[in-house]
């Protein structure tokens, strides 16, 4: 008796222990964010508290300036290109990972996925060694040329997902009905894979518009914005900052919406059905 | 049912498309064309270069051993190569520390206390920080960890120290701003590990009488040991060839019980900078990567132990 009236106890006492640690984890997680928006806002060139006022000037600068804008442009330029560009590309290989049987297939999907486990660091001195001796180095072309390799694999993880959730039954009864394989792909597993596409195409484009050390090596004087943000940084520590920092945070909510629709549905879905396999 | 189904199965077999081998290559090609160009092309020249020499500032092919002599021969004077791979992995290895120490908890409160119907709320806000901008956050953690900093003046506003707290600058910086960069992957791994926990197992165990700790350290920690030693090799990896952490908020050379030291990761990337001495560089990468190889070696070795 005396270990059921224990139990509750301890059990709440966790409850609220648990409570309290998610509060300061969160705030651990949430508050550079919480800070860099507020501060964008702040009057005073350096960021500290007490507070001394609100204003708008920082965005006023930004827009001034221009050069963090270009980099802006630039990332917006390059990052929806290579993100498409990868989803494309991974969309037909993982159809066909998922639906063939051949030799070497298992070593062909692993190799297809190493890319992304090679540390950037290293692939943005590769890519250089090898962009510069075609003359391919310092352009928004050798970043979007390097981008699609890292966000391959990405856009096959995501879409095999979704593939291997697809009913096989669904494909054969389009054959069954008298399309050709072609017509299968394009009008049956296509629009079956819009979400894993989808979610794949968000996640490579906040991966390239993130991606800092390989565009660092190859951009040049044509430089994405994490790469300007640095070069930024080494002159200057001022708001405008802030106010890219805001402005961008304000593109990843409306990504993170996208992610919300698309991505978590893809995985639970996932774990859900594999769970069903199980049983 | 039984005689209608070796009829649907021929129906198949008969009408399943036989020009499959003509698709299957068009679909795999351009992933692998793509790979063998710009993936695979690189490194092998990656490995390459960093046997040639340099004349007149311009890369010269060849196979000379000169950047690795000299790299060696600077390894514990000048340049102090291995000074600067030790304060890698000590950097790196305490920092997945703390990163697991935090995360895993945090995992766990979001498993077990969050109601279910807000737990995806709850991991949708906890892999928030991966979306925005790291390089920008870690702009945002310097503002607010340093000297004259938001944390900083709070703390002398209500009387609580009289002299600043010191984290930029330092190695305990670097750890900070990797272990937020960390923490969303690492959250979400180890809570699709626990989430997959069968929760008959938990309630098995309190019913035979386990302590609430028993059943961590008894049931849990063995059932998510995969999903832990996944998210800490993944770690160490990111955390070994992370350059901004280490620049943004260690100042690039931050001091730790070992010293003010550079990271490798780090040191690589300022040579070049200062240099543009490519070949040099590669060597250097390459040295990077045989390190990375060690701690993925070192790091099955380990959880095989374990087992």
């Amino acid at each position: 008796m005396t270990r059921k009236q224990d139990k509750p106890l301890t059990e709440r006492l966790l409850k609220i222990a648990g409570w309290i640690y998610l509060f300061l984890g969160f705030g651990f997680l949430l508050l550079p964010i919480f800070s860099l928006v507020l501060f964008s806002f702040e009057n005073s060139r350096l960021p500290s508290l007490p507070w001394t006022g609100w204003t708008l000037k920082w965005y006023e600068f930004l827009l001034s300036d221009g050069r963090l804008l270009e980099a802006l442009k630039n990332s917006l330029i390059v990052s929806p290109l290579a993100a498409a560009a990868a989803t494309v590309i991974g969309f037909f290989a993982s159809y066909a990972l998922n639906r063939f049987e051949f030799l070497g297939r298992q070593i062909l999907s692993v190799m297809l996925i190493v890319p992304i486990l090679i540390p950037p660091l290293i692939m943005g001195v590769a890519f250089l060694g090898l962009l510069s001796r075609i003359n391919l180095q310092g352009q928004l072309l050798s970043v979007f040329l390097t981008h699609v390799v890292i966000l391959i694999p990405t856009a096959i993880a995501l879409i095999t997902i979704r593939l291997a959730q697809m009913p096989k039954d669904i494909e054969q009864a389009a054959w069954n009905l008298g399309a050709t394989e072609w017509q299968a792909l394009f009008k049956v597993v296509l629009p079956w894979s819009i979400p894993g596409i989808a979610g794949a195409w968000l996640l490579s484009f906040t991966f390239s518009f993130d991606e800092f050390v390989i565009s660092w090596f190859v951009s040049g004087f044509q430089p994405t914005l994490p790469v300007a943000i640095y070069s930024f940084m080494a002159f200057n520590l001022d708001p405008s900052l802030n106010a890219i920092g805001t402005i961008i945070f304000a593109i990843s909510v409306l990504l993170l919406i996208g992610v919300e629709l698309l991505l978590i549905p893809l995985l639970i879905e996932s774990r859900a059905s594999t769970k069903q396999n199980v049983t | 049912m039984n005689a209608l189904r070796p009829k649907v199965l021929t129906l198949y077999q008969t009408k399943a498309p036989n020009e499959a081998s003509s698709l299957r290559l068009i679909c795999l090609a351009p992933a692998v064309l793509y790979d063998s160009f710009l993936f695979l092309l690189p490194l092998l020249f990656l490995l390459w270069i960093g046997f040639w020499t340099v004349d007149n500032y311009r890369p010269v092919p060849g196979f000379s051993l000169s950047n690795y002599i000299d790299i060696f021969q600077q390894f514990f004077s000048r340049s102090r190569y291995a000074y600067a791979i030790i304060q890698s992995l000590w950097v790196s290895s305490t920092a997945i520390l703390g990163a697991l120490l935090f995360c895993y908890p945090l995992a766990m409160a979001i498993a077990f206390v969050v109601p279910v119907r807000y737990q995806r709320l709850a991991i949708l806000l906890a892999i928030a920080p991966f979306w925005s901008s790291y390089i920008l956050r870690l702009y945002a953690w310097q503002m607010l960890l340093n000297k004259e900093g938001i944390i900083n003046s709070f703390l002398k506003g209500i009387h609580l120290t009289k002299h600043p707290i010191e984290v930029v600058f330092t190695q305990v910086g670097t750890r900070i701003g990797l272990i937020h960069y960390l923490a969303p992957i690492m959250i979400l791994i180890l809570y699709l590990a626990l989430q997959n926990i069968d929760r008959t197992l938990i309630s098995a165990a309190k019913n035979l009488g386990a302590t609430s700790w028993q059943v961590f350290w008894r049931v849990l920690l063995p059932l998510t040991r995969t999903g832990i030693v996944y998210s800490a090799v993944f770690g160490m990896i990111i955390s070994l060839g992370d350059v901004l952490s280490g620049i943004i908020l260690g100042g690039g050379t931050g001091k730790s019980i070992f010293g003010s030291l550079p990271l490798f990761a780090t040191m690589i990337l300022n040579e070049y900078a200062a240099s543009t001495n490519l070949p040099r560089t590669s060597a250097l990468a390459t040295i990077l990567i045989f390190i990375m190889i060690l701690v993925l070696i070192a790091g099955t070795k380990l959880s095989h132990a374990e087992q």
